[in-house]
């Protein structure tokens, strides 16, 4: 049957690919001929004056709703395979899993508590 | 009893005196009349603030030139406002000396009135005092001329393509070659 | 077979069993020609003819055009369409300079080919007065077709150009003119 190393194959090619991308951006990097101008390389502004920098502070409810969002997803994804054998795992499963989202409910109600999800 | 054009002109009388002039009614009913130039800003804010009167609306402002004037009356300033509670508009005029054009600005009236003053700025060159950014808005900011004012030509004379014949122009008052 | 149907000529090369042996400067022309992605520079009426343009019924896409872009690093050609204004001629040089070579200028409309009916002090009074331009299409405005028309003229053009070109010196000559210096 199959071993771990009837899988080199891949890895072979794997390296082929990455070489083939690796090289071809290379050489068109070296070789393709090349124009530099001072406004040629300014940033592309639609063809007006450019102002001060584009980085400027925004606001933390973006961020907080982001990563919350990424947590919890998460939590759902640990909730997939459970779904998937729900009946093998009988009541132990269930307990545990209970455990698991309780954990996890804890620290919801606290940034619920905390208005981190208000959005004004 | 609605606001007729006696009422207005019968207020603005007894407020602005000499200061005001010309009254007419020559355009289809609209109480047309002439300020002077000092007082022009403060006849908007009356015609603003007064209770009867109440025009809370500038239409629009612009600018006229006029070169065969005498030189107090060579440039105006068109002012036409509406009030919105009566449905009543007019339109009062201030003319301004040709040399030195420049009156007050009415930005601190009403905020439409900047971008209104910058364009009677950039093509007739009147000067508003109190303007928060008094520069060019239609034309391009190198520009030196005055486009509007009789003496500029229309035309950007840089053409080489255009034929005589098709314009009317005869040899002595065509400025191409 | 109908009779009608028009072939298109192979360049000229040396063809054998399997092969077609050409120059390169033939096969990148013919390459560059097909694909020609468009900037559309639209401001006024012309812009509108344009958009009837690329509409299925004249169908731009078909001479290669597929994705129009409004960024010029990604275009290959600047379609300059409608009335330019005195105030907008550094914007379309500032474009036209930041597009990637090889890069090529068609000025639709009578506007943007000398200022048009608009001889005024506001009208640039013709596009070549800031940036250099391949091909005129007449027109107030052009009809489709006459765009198109003027599509595959550029299209002769880009297929006859040597590669060498954007290095040559009459190129930054061309360029210095306008007051553009590459190196």
């Amino acid at each position: 049957m199959y071993s771990n190393l009837s899988f080199i194959p891949i890895l072979i090619q794997f390296v082929f690919v990455a070489g083939f991308i690796a090289t071809m951006i290379a050489i068109s990097h070296y070789v393709g001929p090349k124009r530099h101008s001072k406004n040629k390389d300014a940033n592309f502004e639609c063809g007006i004056k450019q102002y001060g920098n584009a980085r400027i502070p925004f606001s933390v409810k973006y961020f907080l709703v982001a990563i919350l969002f990424v947590l919890f997803d998460v939590e759902v994804i640990f909730l997939y395979p459970w779904a998937v054998n729900f009946r093998d795992f009988g009541v132990d499963g269930l307990w545990k899993m209970a455990m698991f989202m309780g954990l996890l409910l804890v620290g919801f109600f606290y940034v619920l508590k905390k208005g981190a999800l208000e959005w004004e | 009893m609605s606001l007729t054009n006696e009422i207005i002109k019968q207020k603005v009388e007894e407020k602005f005196g000499e200061s005001v002039k010309a009254f007419t009614e020559a355009d289809f009913g609209l109480l047309t009349f002439e300020v002077d130039r000092a007082k022009a800003i403060d006849l908007m804010q009356f015609l603003r603030d007064d209770e009867t009167l109440r025009f809370n609306f500038l239409t629009t402002m612009c600018g006229v030139h006029y070169p065969d004037n005498e030189l107090e009356r060579q440039f105006a300033v068109v002012y036409h406002m509406h009030n919105w509670l009566d449905n009543v508009r007019i339109r009062f005029k201030a003319f301004l000396n040709g040399d030195n054009p420049e009156v007050e600005s009415a930005t601190r009236l009403f905020l439409t009135a900047n971008w209104m003053e910058r364009e009677a700025y950039d093509f007739y060159g009147i000067a508003f005092t109190g303007h928060p950014d008094l520069r060019r808005i239609l034309n391009m900011d190198e520009m030196v001329s005055f486009p509007m004012r009789k003496q500029f030509p229309l035309e950007d004379g840089g053409r080489t393509d255009k034929d005589d014949r098709y314009f009317g122009r005869e040899p002595q008052n065509s400025n191409l070659n | 077979m109908a009779e009608n149907i028009k072939m298109v000529e192979a360049p000229a090369g040396f063809s054998g069993e399997g092969f077609f042996a050409t120059s390169l400067d033939k096969v990148v022309g013919l390459a560059r020609s097909k694909s020609l992605w468009p900037l559309p520079f639209a401001t006024s009426c012309c812009g509108i003819e344009f958009m009837a343009t690329m509409a299925p019924h004249y169908d731009l896409a078909r001479f290669g055009s597929e994705r129009p872009s409004f960024s010029p690093r990604q275009a290959d050609m600047l379609l300059v369409m409608g009335t330019i204004a005195k105030k907008m001629a550094p914007v379309l040089r500032q474009v036209y300079e930041q597009m990637a070579e090889p890069r090529w200028v068609i000025s639709v409309g009578a506007c943007a080919c000398s200022g048009g009916v608009f001889d005024t002090y506001s009208v640039l009074q013709g596009i070549d007065k800031v940036i250099p331009v391949d091909v005129y299409v007449p027109g107030c405005p052009p009809r489709p077709e006459q765009i198109l028309d003027g599509i595959m003229k550029l299209q002769e053009l880009v297929k006859n150009e040597k590669m060498s070109r954007r290095d040559s010196p009459e190129y930054k000559a061309l360029l210095a003119t306008y007051g553009i210096n590459i190196n």
